[in-house]
């Protein structure tokens, strides 16, 4: 279950039966196992297994294809057994099933006994376990095929000194712990299974593909007459323990103790051994006296963990047993099988752990993913993750330390050589858990504790405390300032930087009576006029195109024709384009104001960083004189009426844009006899609205418009309102009054060069004095293909040493040589193709291939077109063809 | 030929010098040998999987998801929702009553939950057998929350991993086919297609577009966004880095959506120029092409003087390379060719007669060539052949090493970059550093 999701399982806390399975016959002598279902299953097994023990890892399949899936897979399973005795010589096979061949309901056991009647020379005892995915973890999966061994291999019941240890999922080098534990005991016995050597072997002169290592088959055979089974296990289900298995059928007693992790549990087994007659020695008393010693040391620091511990259920139950007698809190277990006794030993384990740290929250959880963990362990504060490399994900989120000591460890190396069994394994083990903390705590504990207590004035630099985040619009206000540096318009004469207006806004929402727009003037250079109007998508185009040739570019603005946020839709859209293909553009925009305050917010989401908003009037009254009309959400408004509207957004979109923390920048066009007694005053209701420069420029009269004959203000004028204004704002000096659709540096319009330029000039149309290629490749890279082979045909030009690609010609009429039909209909297609062909390569010099038929070879050559052969990079053929070519 | 360890069956699949370019291959795995191969599903979540803001969910039971959670080595820009795994988690009694109703919840609440826009839902082998109509409860999802729920069909038994590459394709085109450019407007910008933004690729190969000028519209799917992906109809090219996955839906989206393509590879210097080259000729020429000269020229000028000093280490070395596909082998070979180094051992799990053509013209008279190779093909051949480093996945790593040979990973794993000039120089390090490493001396010695 998930944290967040009760339906799905979300980043699992588990495998699957297969993989415990094939873990389990690894640690049987001689044993390779295949898993009946597809491919997939035992390349991922593999793939997991490889990854952790660093070891080769061969788990055969019986790749089960659609037909076996449909008619029974028998037949590749047969198969599958003969070709891995081949290989691998076994003796013996442990046959896994998985899901697919549970499903569709394969009776492996008879299949396996029709196998060995019909192979009487097989050496192999095959023993087979079904394994479907969804019917438990691989601890099931494990301990299944433990049981399936014991039960399958005929059992020789006469009593003996020895006794059976078996085990689950533990690493190769706690297993040679236990071996070396039982050899100083003194004890006979049969390790069940032994993954010591075959999952952690060392460098031999010569490989072998079947490990030596491994729990032989002939002392399996003797388990039934041993003295006594302890199963280091303490939850698998009866009808799966192999010690129940021993127990009810041959009376061999059984014993059962969790993972020897820590003081009691070492404690327990070594009890168990000496009861079934082991020594215990001074060494191990001396190793249990460390331990004691240990305990005492750490447990001031092991007070302060806060663990999570993840993984299968023996795994879990032992570590928290080796937290809690140290004086830890495993405050969130977790394990992905499903296993109500676990979670109820568990609560029952944690307990006085929790009473002792007076924490009400211990959480035990089984069918757990890692989504449902990871939000636990944040409401719980864990401080240390243990468990396998599947943690890694939470490590990084909750930012605390992962101690990685279980299956699948692929992230680190040393999986394989992991040590947490016995005192001293233990004691290891809970070093590294303590020092995880001690080391965490370590690292953070400056930091904390300075921003928890030192309160005096804010310091210089404070490394580590994450004081305040600054306001956005502050952070922002600071980088639209230092774009400034590149815009042309602001960074007070452009230098060496250029900028574009995209006129993708025709509209506009008010008349202002000295502007006409007038859609086609080349030779007028100023605002509202332009060439074209674009579409969003053209003028995307057209800047990248401009992009492409003018580095320089810095700046794209959007000055009309009309005003930018009249069809606000449009612009947007431009922008976006432009911004996804170029985040370093500045943008601005320049607008009459009257949407402003609508728009501001999504401007600056867009990422405009200027914005300019021409205010020509102070009152309704001036307005009026200026405005003809104005149209604002539907209604039109005209006289005072409509100019007091505008005037009340265009200082409320001023104030709201510069708290937004765009530069804001107010034109002012000198109306003579209107306004120009007003500038200053507008200026400085502009600079209380938050504009920071402004731009005071003389108004050209046009034809046609109401103010076609008011006479300009004179450009001493200009001058000498703009001085007196610059006391109050920076002011603009060097405006060259662009147009909506210049480019280029200020004063140097390139708008003329770019016009309908098309961004990706397209066309194979061939030229004179050029030689064209037609060349046939698989991958693109190489002339790798036979002529009649081709399903397309990639078109060169050579001329004067240089090699042009074209363009890459489907050829209709698919199938390549001898068609699948036969007979007619395949020669028929064959003609076809080769018709297809040859109209591809109508109008090239030569071919360039690998292979030509002899037919097509003449057919070419009817046309005058070459044939050269070759097996090279295509730019290197077509240029070794151009050089070589007659005349060239 | 080690005749103990080839079986009988799989003699036709490997070729000795000339008779390397005409085996076997494109046929059903061998029972019991130990396959190299993966699956259906396999090859649909490879290829899928970097979609970065899609909810990419299993529905089987549990250990398909469990093997292929966060193990790739994509990279986002965004949203990291594609690292997670989700699985229906099928359990005993939804095989036996159907798992279609545990699926249309699932959906359900993650539409509820988090209102994604793209939801991949992958049916492995059992969802295939019992009858799940996935399909059916995919349909049902888009029409009620008014997103994207595509369904893959990836039993892993229908076919193999190249079959799942086409589902993943067939999936990516429903999902931007309603998305077509308007009839009549011009394409703009190119689309790259198969590079999965391992350890930042797309990223490399997005900044050579940007250096020469060519605007990238979507990348598929290495850190891909529903976004962006709907916008690649918008292209006016598509770029086609691995052929082996993407060629397919370049061709869908070559016929259905009038996009043309061309081939490219980011593997290798050369190889690296002359894409960059061509993509300039046929995405903008005139300046872009200059650019794109310029360009080459500095980087490889800068790469060759990196890469210089380690060809002495490599020169006259013995290569083992066992990949997925053809034209990555083959692109191998010919780095390899370029280190002056000697490939001796050629394999891949899914090549086609023609890639075996090509590695038989590319590799010495006695190298070996072989088709689906198993551990023990791989262990007799590196072996008889001397080799000193193998190219493979994972899995091959162990056996390589307990051999006393070199490795280099060559798979989704991995967490260095191999494209593009950066990668020469990576790839060229790595083979050094394990192919020269001071254990060898130790261990082999």
């Amino acid at each position: 279950m998930s944290g967040n999701l009760v339906n799905l399982n979300v980043n699992p806390c588990k495998m699957c039966m297969p993989l415990g399975s094939a873990s389990a016959f690894y640690g049987i002598r001689g044993c390779m196992t295949i898993l009946h279902g597809s491919q997939g299953c035992s390349t991922y097994i593999r793939r997991h297994m490889a990854t952790h023990y660093n070891e080769p890892v061969d788990i055969a399949s019986s790749s089960l294809t659609e037909e076996g899936t449909v008619f029974g897979g028998e037949k590749n399973l047969i198969k599958g057994l003969e070709n891995l005795i081949r290989l691998y010589d076994p003796e013996v096979i442990g046959v896994a099933t998985t899901c697919l061949a549970e499903t569709i309901g394969e009776d492996v056991p008879r299949i396996v006994q029709d196998f060995r009647d019909s192979h009487p020379d097989l050496r192999a005892s095959i023993i087979t376990v079904p394994a479907a995915g969804y019917a438990g973890t691989q601890y099931e999966g494990f301990f299944r095929a433990l049981r399936a061994v014991v039960a399958q291999t005929e059992q020789d019941a006469a009593p003996h000194n020895g006794i059976n240890l078996i085990t689950g999922m533990i690493s190769p080098a706690d297993t040679r712990f236990l071996l070396a534990l039982l050899a100083e005991t003194g004890l006979e016995a049969t390790l069940l299974p032994d993954l010591s050597e075959n999952l952690d072997g060392g460098h031999e002169e010569a490989y072998r593909n079947l490990p030596s290592g491994g729990t032989p088959l002939a002392k399996i055979a003797r388990m039934a007459g041993a003295r006594m089974s302890i199963e280091i296990a303490e939850f698998i289900p009866p009808e799966l323990s192999p010690g129940q298995y021993l127990e009810e059928n041959f009376g061999v007693p059984l014993r059962r103790c969790a993972l020897p992790v820590g003081l009691r549990d070492t404690d327990r087994l070594l009890a168990l051994l000496e009861e079934a007659g082991g020594r215990i020695t001074p060494a191990l008393q001396k190793q249990r006296r460390r331990y004691l010693d240990a305990m005492a040391d750490s447990h001031k620091y092991n007070a302060l963990v806060r663990a999570a511990v993840f993984g299968e259920p023996d795994f879990v139950y032992a570590v928290s047993r080796l937290c809690v007698e140290n004086g830890a809190l495993p405050v969130l277990t977790a394990t992905g099988a499903s296993s109500p006794l676990w979670q109820e030993k568990l609560r029952e384990e944690v307990a006085p752990a929790a009473a002792y740290h007076m924490e009400e929250n211990c959480t035990a959880l089984d069918n757990c993913d890692f989504d449902l963990l990871e939000e636990q362990a944040r409401l719980l504060g864990v401080n240390v993750l243990i468990g396998s490399s599947d943690g890694r994900r939470a490590e990084e989120h909750l930012d605390i330390p992962l101690v990685r000591c279980a299956f699948p460890c692929h992230d680190f190396v040393g999986g394989q050589r992991q040590r947490m069994l016995g005192y001293e394994g233990g004691l290891a083990f809970l070093d590294s858990v303590t020092n995880a903390v001690i080391h965490s705590r370590g690292r953070r504990y400056r930091g904390e504790l300075f921003s928890k207590y030192y309160h005096k004035a804010v310091p210089p630099s404070p490394a580590p405390a994450p004081g305040p985040a600054p306001e956005p619009a502050t952070n922002r206000r600071e980088a639209n300032a230092s774009k400034s540096a590149v815009h042309p318009c602001f960074n007070g004469g452009g230098g060496d930087y250029a900028m574009m207006h995209l006129p993708v806004a025709p509209a506009c929402n008010i008349q202002c009576r000295y502007c006409l727009r007038k859609f086609d003037c080349p030779n007028e250079s100023r605002p509202g006029v332009t060439s074209e109007v674009l579409s969003p998508r053209e003028g995307y185009e057209k800047f990248l195109a401009v992009k492409a040739r003018m580095p320089e570019l810095t700046t794209v603005g959007i000055a009309g024709p009309g005003d930018a946020l009249a069809d606000f839709a449009a612009v947007r859209e431009t922008l976006r384009l432009i911004r996804a293909a170029d985040p370093d553009i500045t943008f601005c925009l320049s607008t009459n104001g009257l949407l402003l305050p609508l728009y501001a917010e999504e401007l600056v989401e867009i990422g405009v960083s200027h914005v300019t908003v021409t205010v020509n009037a102070l009152t309704p009254q001036m307005g009026a004189r200026i405005y003809a009309h104005v149209d604002y959400l539907g209604e039109n408004y005209t006289g005072e009426a409509g100019a007091a509207i505008l005037l009340a957004n265009q200082f409320a979109g001023l104030r709201r844009a510069a708290a937004l923390g765009m530069v804001c920048k107010v034109n002012i066009v000198l109306l003579r006899g209107i306004n120009d007694e007003a500038v200053r005053d507008i200026t400085e209701k502009a600079k209380a609205h938050g504009a920071s420069i402004a731009n005071i420029m003389q108004m050209i009269p046009v034809p046609g418009t109401e103010f076609a004959g008011m006479e300009m203000v004179s450009h001493k004028d200009v001058q000498a309102i703009r001085r007196s204004c610059g006391e109050i704002l920076p002011q603009m000096y060097h405006c060259r009054q662009c147009r909506a659709d210049a480019i280029g540096k200020l004063g140097e319009d390139r708008s003329l060069y770019f016009r309908k330029v098309a961004a990706l000039p397209a066309g194979a149309d061939k030229t004179a004095g050029v030689l064209r290629f037609a060349v046939t490749s698989r991958g693109g890279m190489l002339v790798d293909q036979h002529f009649g082979q081709a399903n397309e045909i990639y078109i060169y030009d050579y001329a004067d040493g240089r090699v042009c690609y074209r363009e890459r010609r489907g050829v209709v009429g698919t199938g390549g040589c001898g068609g699948a039909g036969g007979g007619k209909a395949a020669a028929e297609e064959l003609s076809a193709k080769m018709e297809a062909l040859m109209r591809a390569v109508d109008d090239c010099d030569a071919v360039l291939t690998m292979r030509v038929g002899e037919a097509s070879r003449e057919r070419l050559r009817a046309k005058g077109i070459d044939v050269r052969l070759t097996y090279d990079r295509i730019e290197d053929a077509v240029r070794d063809a151009g050089q070589a070519s007659p005349g060239r | 030929m080690n005749n103990a360890k080839i079986l009988a069956e799989r003699r036709e699949f490997i070729g000795e010098g000339a008779r390397g370019k005409s085996i076997a291959c494109e046929k059903n795995s061998a029972s019991g040998a130990v396959s190299q191969r993966a699956c259906v599903y396999c090859g649909a979540r490879v290829v899928l999987n970097p979609v970065t803001d899609a909810f990419h969910i299993v529905h089987g039971p549990i250990g398909c998801a469990s093997y292929t959670w966060d193990i790739r080595g994509s990279l986002t820009s965004g949203s990291e929702l594609f690292r997670n795994s989700f699985s229906t988690d099928l359990q005993e009694k939804d095989i036996v009553f159907g798992g279609a109703a545990k699926l249309a919840a699932a959906i359900e609440e993650v539409a509820e939950t988090y209102r994604p826009k793209l939801i991949f839902v992958y049916a492995t082998c059992i969802a295939g057998v019992i009858g799940d109509d996935v399909g059916a409860v995919c349909r049902a999802a888009e029409e009620k929350f008014g997103l994207r729920c595509i369904a893959v069909q990836s039993s892993g038994f229908s076919g193999t991993k190249s079959f799942g590459y086409r589902l993943a394709c067939d999936a990516l085109m429903e999902l931007i086919l309603p998305h077509k450019r308007p009839a009549g407007t011009r394409g703009l910008g190119v689309n790259i297609l198969g590079d999965y933004n391992l350890a930042g690729e797309m990223w490399i190969i997005e900044n050579y577009m940007r250096r020469i000028g060519v605007p990238v519209v979507a990348t598929i799917t290495g850190d891909a966004a529903y976004e962006t992906l709907i916008k690649a109809p918008t292209a006016r090219l598509n770029l086609v880095q691995c052929a082996g996955s993407m060629s397919y839906l370049a061709k869908r989206m070559e016929e259905e959506l009038g996009i043309p393509f061309m081939k490219i590879s980011f593997f290798g210097v050369e190889d690296t120029s002359a894409s960059l080259l061509r993509v300039a000729q046929a995405a903008g020429g005139g300046e872009i092409v200059r650019r794109a000269e310029r360009f080459t020229a500095e980087q490889e000028k800068k790469t060759n003087a990196v890469t210089a000093p380690y060809k002495k280490h490599l020169a006259g070395k013995k290569a083992a390379i066992f990949v997925g596909g053809g034209f990555k082998a083959i692109s191998l070979i010919r780095q390899f060719n370029a280190m002056g180094m000697e490939t001796v051992l050629v394999g891949t799990q899914t090549g086609q007669p023609e890639d075996y053509e090509i590695i038989s013209g590319l590799v010495g008279p006695d190298a070996v060539i072989l088709d689906d190779a198993n551990p023990s093909e791989l262990e007799a051949f590196m072996q008889e052949k001397g080799a000193q480093i193998l190219v493979g996945g994972v899995k091959e790593r162990p056996l390589a090493f307990k051999l006393g040979v070199a490795f280099c990973d060559h798979n989704h794993e991995r967490k260095h970059a191999l494209a593009g000039y950066e990668g020469v120089i990576n790839f060229t390090r790595e083979v050094h550093l394990s192919m020269n490493s001071p254990v060898w001396g130790y261990v082999s010695g």
